[in-house]
């Protein structure tokens, strides 16, 4: 039974933290190589992956993608410790609308035209910050959506993510308040309810206790007698 | 179209929420009125603070305290529109 629920636990926690790896905002350093448009023709598999087509438009199988390609700084710890090593990265720049994830993003199309403004050489870098959400993954052909770009004075600029840590602030009082609910709905409702409920069940058992001789009497009066 | 989706589930999630806090804050309320009684009145006479537990009920709802729950409204709303401002903006 312990083991189930730390089985049970350790499952919640991965899927939680996976949920949220994927959907928080976080920071690259990076520099714009250059931008570009390309057709995706998605499969079942990754098409989840991928938000909606442009706001007001419609949706089909096939649409292109707005690319940002990118050489960015490599990081441990969720891009909190910075390397010194660089690396290529592409993002996609796609509308999240109005539902998921919630950053109501609109703005691709001007976004589009600020990495286009961005684009450097190694020779002469312009270092930008790149706040974006989710995962690139080379087997299921997914990008990261940028969502903002910001000019940075070099590759060494610090970000402070302010929104995860107003988020991780509110998770943590909101499931406080949630927990004093549920103790305050148990002590006020559901204690007294069963109080009830087993006083009325220890009168039913009193009177029955009372009654069974009498029932089984006449029960038992019904009985086929044993032959002789 | 995925704007009223947003507007009719998002009011449907946040009544529940509503309610939910609703129900807390009363029941909090009553415990409170309930403990301060005791403490004034032990053993005292279970009418007696019935009555006063019932005014101050109607105390509480005439308040400004329930009325604040409504935030539960307006806190998620303003958040969106924060959001779109700050994601949208050049």
């Amino acid at each position: 039974m312990a083991r189930i629920r730390l089985i049970f636990r350790v499952l919640v926690f991965v899927i939680l933290g996976g949920l949220f790896h994927y959907v928080l905002p976080q920071h690259d350093v990076a520099r714009i190589t250059s931008i570009e448009v390309i057709r995706m023709d998605f499969s079942s598999v990754n098409r989840i992956f991928f938000a909606q087509p442009d706001s007001a438009a419609r949706e089909f199988a096939t649409r292109d993608i707005r690319l940002i390609n990118t050489v960015r700084r490599k990081a441990f710890l969720f891009g909190f410790v910075r390397r010194e090593a660089e690396g290529v990265m592409v993002y996609r720049n796609e509308d999240t609308g109005w539902i998921w994830p919630p950053y109501f993003k609109f703005d691709s199309s001007d976004l589009q035209a600020e990495a286009a403004d961005s684009i450097s050489t190694a020779e002469t870098p312009k270092w930008v910050v790149i706040t974006h959400y989710g995962w690139r993954n080379r087997f299921f052909t997914i990008f990261p959506n940028a969502i903002a770009i910001r000019p940075v004075s070099g590759p060494d600029a610090t970000v402070i993510p302010w929104f995860n840590i107003f988020f991780f602030v509110f998770l943590v009082l909101a499931w406080a308040f949630l927990r004093a609910m549920w103790r305050q709905f148990r002590e006020r409702t559901v204690n007294p309810l069963l109080e009830d409920a087993s006083d009325a069940y220890e009168r039913v058992e009193d009177r029955a206790s009372e009654t069974k001789g009498r029932f089984r009497r006449w029960l038992d009066s019904w009985r086929s007698k044993p032959r002789r | 179209m995925a704007l009223v989706r947003l507007v009719v589930f998002g009011f449907i999630a946040l009544s529940v929420v509503y309610v939910a806090v609703w129900l807390y804050s009363r029941s909090v309320r009553r415990e409170k009125l309930e403990k301060r009684w005791e403490a004034e009145n032990p053993g005292g006479d279970r009418t007696a603070r019935d009555a006063y537990v019932e005014k101050g009920m109607a105390e509480y709802h005439a308040g400004l305290r329930p009325k604040l729950i409504l935030l539960v409204y307006v806190i998620p709303a303003v958040l969106v529109v924060a959001a779109l401002i700050a994601t949208n903006w050049n």
